[in-house]
């Protein structure tokens, strides 16, 4: 990773050079010249056009998962204190909708905070590569200014569709400025990190800023920025993407009226943190905007994992490794797997402590507990939104098991969601070893989720709450997205 | 290192102490600390950064609202309250200043205010001060985990790290939170700390102080509605200890019955004279002094006999700026507040504006200022110096050095002094009636049966001045 990076470094003075002494251009490059200046360059001038077809396939099936993750996300009790909290504080304001309420409606950035909040609530949502959930911290935005926009001027699908695109890309492109980035996070939740920047980048496209105003934009976000990791694994974290994507949007609206903030604030300028101030090695790069009409996403290169069941990343890899020991138990002898047969479960997994809990005592530490969804795994053959009810979290069978698993953090074993493995080792009572690896499990971008799965899963969780015929239309206009003359059609199906 | 009930000790503490407790001295700096808030709080109402904010503001409504300081017909939702005249006291960095470094009271009192008009029962005057030092005592908790709190800032601001805890102290003090949702009010608080430093010295640095005061009252209500976060968010480093290379907890031990030790009682605040970052205070009166031994010696002294200026300062990156082309870069720029006392004998509220930045004897001074910074210059408020060198063309030198400024901690701004300060900020916006109706409620606060009234003293403008100001930035 670190050669990859050193590699692709290109110093921008270096391009230059020739007019003013190296020394006066090190200490103060031209404004234009800034990794700021391209980044605010980039996201006011790039074109529908440069959005490939890979692209536009790939953004709609995030568009469409994180929906339907938003709209069961409704039903969580951290939704409806968010809610709350939004209708007490503020005065109705009939402006954005808001997941699965019907009649519902917010002020946009009020709106923006509770859907991100609901998208997040399960831990549901997509995840991709440098870790981040990118689409929770865009889509509400996105969706909430829409609303905001006058009847007669709503933007386009596809100019929808480019703004929720831009907002990936700039996350995408902030993560791979540092190998701290490529990890498991240990220190800020990456979401408050890059998300919030995302949402301000996506918003000022669609506000329709000059270049200089989004990189207002997304220098106001910067000190909106950063949430430590400690609240992973509590009823805060969903927050962490309620709030990117509110504050993003609040960033871009702040910049629309003139608000200014630093121009060097994605730069590295010694003795003065900016976006640095979150990681520990950060090489910053402009990001360019080629002259004909190729630029490249990176979403085409780096595909988004998609969860088949509402918990952390790392939980799918046990939960697939488990389920193929349950399979062949299951294959032994009766239909179901009883904690008699267990007499000790090593599962050998990457290090990292937020998601290593032995015991957990609430929804939201069970969906980030190794142990909890290899057992919830190894005892049903799949882990489902029913396994972490507050019943699922009680039973007798579980805890059992529970009590029996031991970890192990092998060496080849890193904290990267692009190269770690699970592996659960279950020795049963009579002295039989039985073995389960997962090395890619489905739904990772190694191995995507089919379009039917994609959408067996969305008729899950929207099905859950809105009625079949908005299930299918916001199907049906998800795809059509690209081509729709007004975004209004998907505006409407939401609650 | 297993660290157990810090953060429980800090919700436990935050419940506990009562207003038995406040000392006089803590009573008297405190209420200082409040008087100049509100009167630098006043002045920024005018500024260019607070009228963005208000109109950004103004999309929000809410059946109760709370005052917008120095606007006799708006009013906000109370965390757009908190906000603006977060930013408003802020936005001159006319602000007081601890240490460890950091701007305690603009990301309290403007939360404490706003919650207390939407209160069902009114506090009293002497809950606002209990809840107003609850929020600058866990600051100063907070900033004594760590080294690196003590030097000034290079990576995160410390009011946005601090400041929103605070903030989320104070108005779980006043809401009367249980212990355990005064602990979930700091953990959901920390999850909205952490703004970097780079956007000091532009307009959005304002917004640091605004955004604390906001996010830490919004905590505590959170929290009040049963948000749970992280109860051990300050034991853990990937907690609170995030926004430091080096971090030691420690618990907060509070006995309701006996009596407590306030930081603020060993450590003063320093109040500001000039509208410009701490640091500018040292260089001002070093440049000052140095003006007046030139001046003595010298029959008729013209500054263009000036051939080069040294200034020795400590190492500070976003404070030393040779050509400041904003007003918030001249108020983060050694070199331009020492070259506007040398040029002008003095450096005030006006020495900031567009045009004053932009005098051409004043940019030709400053073609001849060159920053040294010693080693023994150290980057504390509590022990750096600041020295000013002249050399005239006839190769004479006057030097003068300044190792604490009038307002700093150790040289406490009088009381005549600090009043007067608040009159001349007040009076830009507030009537008489109003400016001394602050000053009065604020002396007395500990006998004010309702703080609200305080409200109603800060909506008293002389409505010619709501006028002439209102779309006027300084």
């Amino acid at each position: 990773m670190i050669s990859k990076l050193q590699k692709t470094i290109r110093p921008v003075w270096a391009v230059r050079g020739l007019h003013k002494s190296a020394v006066e251009v090190l200490r103060r490059p031209a404004p234009e010249d800034t990794v700021t200046a391209s980044f605010g360059k980039f996201i006011s001038e790039v074109k529908p056009q440069h959005l490939s077809s890979v692209v536009l396939h790939r953004s709609k099936r995030m568009v469409l998962d994180s929906i339907g993750v938003g709209v069961i996300g409704s039903t969580t009790n951290v939704f409806e204190l968010a809610l709350q909290h939004c209708q007490h504080m503020y005065a109705p304001d009939d402006i954005s909708s808001v997941y699965g309420r019907r009649g519902t409606r917010l002020s946009p950035t009020l709106a923006a905070f509770v859907n991100g909040v609901a998208t997040h609530s399960m831990d549901f949502d997509d995840t991709w590569h440098p870790a981040t959930h990118p689409s929770g911290a865009v889509l509400p935005a996105v969706l909430a200014l829409s609303d905001m926009m006058s009847a007669n001027s709503k933007p386009s699908g596809l100019d929808f569709l480019l703004a929720f695109n831009i907002g990936i890309e700039i996350q995408g492109r902030l993560m791979r400025f540092s190998n701290e980035a490529h990890n498991i996070p240990k220190r800020f939740h990456p979401p408050s990190v890059v998300g919030t920047m995302g949402s301000a980048a996506a918003c000022a496209r669609l506000l329709s800023l000059d270049p200089s105003q989004c990189s207002h934009a997304l220098a106001i976000a910067t000190s909106l920025s950063g949430a430590p990791m400690a609240n992973a694994a509590t009823q805060s974290k969903p927050l962490h993407i309620g709030n990117a994507s509110r504050l993003g949007l609040e960033a871009a609206l702040l910049a629309s009226r003139g608000l200014e903030a630093s121009s060097l604030v994605l730069d590295a300028v010694t003795g003065v943190a900016g976006f640095n101030a979150f990681y520990e090695d950060y090489v910053p790069q402009p990001l360019e905007l080629s002259n004909d009409d190729g630029h490249m996403f990176l979403l085409e290169e780096q595909d988004m994992g998609f969860k088949r069941f509402p918990a952390h990343l790392g939980m799918h890899w046990v939960a697939d490794a488990a389920a193929s020991v349950h399979k062949i138990l299951v294959g032994f002898g009766p239909g179901t797997v009883s904690p008699a047969q267990v007499q000790d479960i090593l599962l050998r997994v990457p290090k990292s402590k937020y998601i290593n809990r032995p015991f957990p005592d609430s929804e939201h530490e069970a969906r980030h507990s190794f142990q909890f969804n290899a057992c919830s795994a190894l005892l049903d053959g799949e882990v489902t939104v029913q396994s972490f009810t507050p019943a699922a979290l009680r039973r007798p069978d579980l805890l059992a098991l529970l009590s029996r698993v031991r970890m192990e953090h092998p060496q080849d074993n890193p904290a990267n969601f692009n190269s770690m493995y699970g592996e659960v080792q279950v020795t049963l009572v009579g002295g039989d070893i039985l073995k389960g690896h997962c090395d890619t499990f489905y739904g990772h971008w190694r191995n995507p989720l089919t379009n039917e799965s994609l959408r067996k899963k969305f008729r899950n969780n929207a099905g859950a709450v809105l009625p079949s015929e908005k299930v299918e239309r916001l199907i049906d206009v998800v795809e059509e997205l690209d081509r729709l003359g007004d975004c209004r059609a998907l505006l409407s199906q939401l609650q | 290192m297993l660290r157990k009930g810090i953060t429980e000790s800090f919700g436990a503490a935050i419940h506990a102490l009562n207003t038995t407790q406040l000392t006089d001295g803590v009573i008297n700096r405190s209420k200082r600390m409040m008087l100049d808030t509100l009167g630098v709080g006043l002045l920024g109402t005018r500024t260019a950064v607070f009228n963005k904010a208000l109109a950004y503001s103004q999309l929000f409504t809410s059946h109760e609202s709370s005052s917008v300081w120095g606007k006799s017909e708006i009013t906000l939702p109370p965390h757009y309250a908190a906000f603006v005249n977060g930013i408003a006291v802020h936005s001159m960095d006319f602000d007081d200043t601890w240490h460890p470094a950091t701007h305690p009271s603009g990301a309290v009192l403007p939360a404490l205010l706003a919650l207390a008009e939407t209160l069902p029962s009114q506090p009293s005057g002497l809950d606002l001060l209990l809840a107003f030092n609850v929020g600058i005592e866990v600051q100063g908790r907070l900033m004594r985990f760590s080294r690196e709190a003590y030097n000034i800032p290079e990576r995160f601001h410390p009011p946005s790290v601090v400041g929103v805890m605070g903030s989320a102290a104070a108005s779980a003090k006043l809401l009367g939170l249980s212990p355990a949702q005064c602990t979930n009010a700091l953990a959901i608080a920390a999850s909205s700390a952490g703004a970097p430093l780079a956007n000091a010295a532009t307009q959005t640095k304002p917004l640091h102080i605004g955004n604390a005061a906001r996010r830490g009252l919004e905590a505590a209500q959170l929290a009040q509605r049963g948000l749970e976060g992280n109860p051990a968010i300050l034991d853990v480093n990937c907690g609170f200890g995030v926004y430091y290379k080096d971090y030691s907890p420690s618990a907060m031990a509070v006995s309701a019955s006996s009596d407590f030790k306030w930081i603020l009682e060993d450590q003063d605040v320093a109040f500001k004279r000039i509208p410009a970052h701490l640091g500018m205070h040292w260089v001002v009166d070093a440049a000052l002094a140095a003006r007046a031994k030139l001046e003595n010696s010298v029959r008729n002294f013209d500054l263009s006999q000036i051939r080069h200026v040294t200034l020795r300062v400590p190492p500070s990156k976003y404070v030393d700026c040779p050509f400041p082309a904003t007003e918030h870069q001249a108020r983060h720029s050694f070199q331009f507040n020492a070259s506007c006392a040398l040029l002008d004998n003095k450096v005030t509220v006006s020495s900031f504006s567009e045009a004053q930045i932009n005098r051409p004897a004043l940019k030709e001074l400053l073609s001849k200022v060159e920053v040294e910074t010693p080693k023994d210059n150290l980057p504390s408020f509590d022990k750096m110096y600041c020295e000013v060198e002249m050399e005239t063309d006839q190769g004479q030198r006057y030097v003068a050095r300044c190792d604490t400024f009038y307002g700093h901690w150790r040289k406490p701004l009088s009381q005549k002094d600090l009043v007067e300060k608040f009159s001349v900020n007040a009076s830009s916006v507030l009537c008489t009636e109003g400016v001394e109706g602050v000053i009065d409620v604020t002396g007395n606060i500990e006998r004010v049966r309702e703080c609200s009234i305080l409200g109603s003293y800060l909506r008293m403008t002389s409505s010619q001045h709501e006028q002439l100001y209102s779309t006027r930035s300084l």
